[in-house]
């Protein structure tokens, strides 16, 4: 047993993280892993609070019988199947078994409200859907009749259905048995049909949240995802030996690519957390080796140790301070002064690792990690050095649906803080006279599902328009000011930057996001929505009576705890960047809310129209 | 007038928290309940008031007196009395002598006299059993005789854990007329922690819902009835889908 494992993992160095010419589409590359790995595992999900393994030979067979089972069904090349569900591996082989039919797969948000979902169906036509309970379920049966090209609904887990019977209906397993029913009837049309799409087809439709109209729909074809990530192992060399984590949206394109791409490159294992909320215990115990992550995770990370620091000892705390301020200057040596550090301070950094800093690692589940990547959203580069210093190497990527995903990230050693990094290979990028970043390259999406006028203003002459104002520093790191839209111009004519500002909150314990306001105004303010896990806690160590969220937002010392790190913000900008007003959002947020982008970032717009009423107080005279 | 004033209090079973940062305020006069899943906190809550718990974090006023962390027998004389959930009477007591117990702090003899009769009035069935043994009777017996028991105290604050725990359904309906008369009659304030919201509510006039050990909601009854969340998740009142009935159950969000 041993040997054979040992065995698997010396034929994998000789593949892993390249792929031949030959295996150009998704469907290719998968099959050749699935034939190559067998045994080895692919995924693991947690049943029953045990981690299962499941291997590459069962996410084959799984991928291939949904394959053939919608075949039977009637899916024909360019066939759209929708698959609405959290993630879990039955997302991955409906994928998989989409792409390999030839078919186009669209991922909906599972938090999606029904409306948000018919229009996903009718706008992409999908004659497939692909529910992963009866939640889900519910929602397609509520406006189905809006939906004439739907042929059928398969449910992945069909708990409580049992009395239900619909002849539009059928179970996940029934569709896999129809596969093999296939399979047996035609042994030689798998391979036939995994031949099927080409390089340059459709693969993928990524519906993107507009923060103004109704959701786009990016077209993404397998060439597209096949270059990004070949750009970014280049790069960022991955092994069989590695673990990864999977809890952001397999609709979004990072996730998508980190779970479904990457592991047929370098044979990483995908782990599946259980939920959102478990997260931070699932991390501990799978320890992942690479670590992909929002913003808003990192953000929470950081502030519960600097709670948790608060509660510790003196001595703790003596230990913690030493530790950090050595990560620091080893930081400092590496990545700003490119300079190798002394043998007197790597002997130090040896002993803060060893005293402090590793177990602050393993108290998060990062001590196994090579690298980690914060990406899909602005990222306070105070955070970035925090975790340098923790000795975790952070680095962050810029990238769009629109680019397929990443298209610069700091290069190893080369992370710039306050940067975005440096370009991918074969991924050019231009400044507009205007400032917005324009993007040319392989990685270039094949524009937005039937809206061509859209897609024209999108891309012009190879080059695409990202939205994105920024600049190209000296030694050639990317920095991103804003979205163009998003630029403040106050009334007196000053061109204010809101993420540089929010981001800075954001870097407060107490604040978990804010939107800083003021377009056509005299002066800024921000809404503030506070991170209640902390802020109940200064609550309640401060005496501070307080019922409900609600309540929280309204309590006074509250208020002065917040305008405390407003102040210490408004410190690092200039007088007219100030904060002069704020508001506390008083509703409790979550991830189902239409107001949160899955990745976790408040929409501006639809805060700033909901919200409207406390914005209005903040500039009455 | 608030009568009693409960500050963020933080209370533990050993290592676990029980109760993590409640505050909440009870007017004179009126019934408040807090609702609350299993393992909420409800009972934390009660016991902290009474000293039976004490509190690691917060205090607790009564009349603007403080009692967090005053001894139980102490609280019980300054007007407060519980009804434990679970009733706890004294099973080898007759009735009668474990009504006495509830009336064990006071002098006054005729004013004893005076609720004893009260209390058979309210509850005649313990006046026909008044001297056989209180562990003979019927849970909803028991139920009474707790009940009964406490407010032979003549509390200014009466804190009743589950009144409704294990009873039948016309037997509920008949404790909560009780206690909704005990309120008018005597005056006597209420904090009643309930499963059966739809019962508490309809006699309580403010309301808390409790989840986790938190406060997530508080209004009053009817707007707490009228509340998407406290609806679904402590009414049973559910959302139709398009096949009829619906298993699954959305997130609370508790706003």
């Amino acid at each position: 047993m041993e040997k054979k494992k040992e065995v698997a993992i010396g034929n994998l160095k000789v593949l892993t993280g390249f792929r031949t010419a030959d295996l150009n589409t998704v469907p290719r590359l998968f099959w050749n892993r699935v034939e190559e790995w067998g045994d080895r595992t692919a995924f693991r999900e947690k049943v029953y609070g045990i981690w299962r393994d499941i291997s590459w030979r069962e996410y084959g067979d799984k991928a291939k019988s949904v394959a053939l089972g919608l075949r039977s069904l009637g899916l024909g090349k360019g066939d759209r199947v929708a698959i609405i569900s959290k993630n879990k591996p039955e997302w991955l082989y409906s994928d998989m078994g989409t792409l390999v039919a030839g078919g186009i797969t669209v991922g909906i948000y599972p938090t999606d409200s029904p409306k948000q979902v018919e229009y996903v169906m009718n706008h992409c036509g999908a004659i497939f859907y692909i529910a992963e309970d009866e939640e889900q379920l519910d929602k397609i049966l509520g406006v189905r009749k809006e939906l004439p090209q739907l042929k059928k609904i398969i449910v992945i887990d069909p708990k409580g259905l049992r009395h239900f019977s619909d002849t539009m209906a059928m179970t996940f397993k029934e569709l896999l048995e129809i596969g093999k029913n296939l399979d047996n009837q035609e042994p030689n049309l798998f391979d036939k049909i995994i031949q099927v799409p080409r390089p340059e087809d459709l693969a993928i439709i990524i519906y993107t949240s507009g923060t103004t109209g109704p959701p786009k729909g990016a077209m993404i074809s397998h060439q597209n995802m096949l270059s990004v990530v070949d750009s970014w192992l280049e790069l960022n060399p991955g092994s069989p030996t590695d673990e990864a984590l999977t809890f952001l949206p397999l609709c979004h394109i990072l996730e998508r690519l980190f779970s479904g791409i990457v592991p047929m490159m370098t044979g990483c294992i995908c782990n599946f957390a259980e939920e959102m909320d478990t997260v931070p215990q699932d991390i501990r115990e799978v320890s992942p080796t690479i670590f992909i992550a929002v913003p808003r995770i990192w953000e929470k990370f950081y502030s519960t140790l600097v709670l948790k620091m608060k509660d510790s000892t003196p001595l703790e705390k003596l230990a913690f301070k030493w530790a950090m301020s050595v990560g620091r200057k080893v930081s400092l040596y590496r990545l700003e002064l490119h300079k190798k550090p002394s043998n007197y301070l790597k002997i130090l950094f040896k002993l803060a690792d060893w005293t402090v800093l590793k177990n602050i690692r393993k108290f998060i589940g990062l001590d196994r990690a090579k690298y980690c990547l914060s990406g899909a959203a602005p990222i306070s580069p105070d955070l970035l050095r925090f975790y340098q210093c923790l000795g975790i190497d952070i680095r962050e990527a810029y990238g769009q649906t629109e680019s397929t995903g990443a298209v610069t990230c700091h290069y190893i050693g080369d992370t710039k803080f306050g940067t975005v990094g440096k370009p991918l290979p074969r991924n050019r990028i231009e400044i507009a006279e205007d400032g917005e970043i324009l993007i040319g390259g392989p990685q270039l999406f094949m524009g937005y599902y039937n809206d061509p006028q859209l897609t024209c203003e999108t891309i012009i002459n190879g080059w695409l328009y990202t939205g994105d104002v920024g600049r190209i520093d000296e030694d050639g790191h990317l920095i991103i000011t804003d979205r163009k839209k998003d630029i403040i111009i106050t009334a007196g004519g000053k061109n204010i930057t809101p993420s540089e500002i929010e981001n800075q909150l954001k870097f407060s314990p107490y604040i978990n996001d804010a939107i800083v306001i003021g377009d056509r105004k005299k002066y800024l303010t921000a809404l503030i929505m506070i991170d209640d896990e902390n802020v109940m806690k200064y609550a309640q160590e401060n005496r501070i009576p307080f019922t409900t969220y609600a309540s929280l937002t309204k309590a006074p010392e509250i208020i002065k705890l917040i305008q405390k790190e407003v102040d210490e913000v408004n410190k690092k900008f200039a007088q007219v960047e100030s904060i002069k007003k704020f508001q506390l959002i008083d509703v409790k947020l979550t991830e189902d809310d239409d107001e949160i982008t899955p990745t976790m970032k408040l929409k501006r717009r639809l805060i700033s129209r909901k919200f409207k009423d406390l914005i209005d107080e903040m500039y009455k005279s | 007038m608030v009568l009693l004033r409960v500050s963020n209090i933080e209370s533990y079973y050993g290592p676990i928290m029980a109760i993590r940062g409640v505050s909440l305020g009870v007017q004179e006069g009126t019934i408040v309940t807090i609702l609350g899943g299993n393992g909420a906190g409800k009972t934390t809550i009660l016991k902290t008031i009474s000293g039976v718990i004490e509190p690691e974090k917060g205090t607790i006023e009564l009349m603007g007196e403080r009692i967090d962390r005053m001894m139980p027998h102490k609280i019980v004389r300054l007007g407060i009395a519980h009804v434990p959930e679970g009733r706890e009477i004294f099973y080898d007591l007759t009735v009668r002598e474990n009504l006495m117990m509830g009336a064990f702090l006071r002098k006054d003899r005729k004013g004893i006299q005076a609720d004893l009769h009260m209390a058979f009035e309210l509850f005649p069935v313990l006046k026909n059993r008044a001297s056989q043994l209180a562990g003979n009777m019927s849970g909803g017996e028991q139920q009474m005789l707790a009940i009964a028991r406490a407010i032979m105290a003549r509390p200014k604050l009466l804190l009743m854990d589950e009144p409704s725990l294990g009873l039948a359904p016309l037997l509920v309906k008949s404790i909560f007329g009780v206690i909704k008369r005990i309120n008018q009659d005597n005056k006597t304030t209420i904090l009643i922690v309930e499963q059966n919201a739809l019962m508490a509510l309809l006699v309580a006039q403010y309301g808390y819902v409790l989840e986790m050990g938190r406060i997530v909601l508080e209004n009053t009854s009817e707007e707490l009835m009228q509340n998407e969340d406290v609806k679904e998740f402590y009414l049973g009142i559910k959302g139709e889908s398009a096949r009829g009935t619906k298993r699954w159950r959305r997130k609370k969000k508790w706003r």
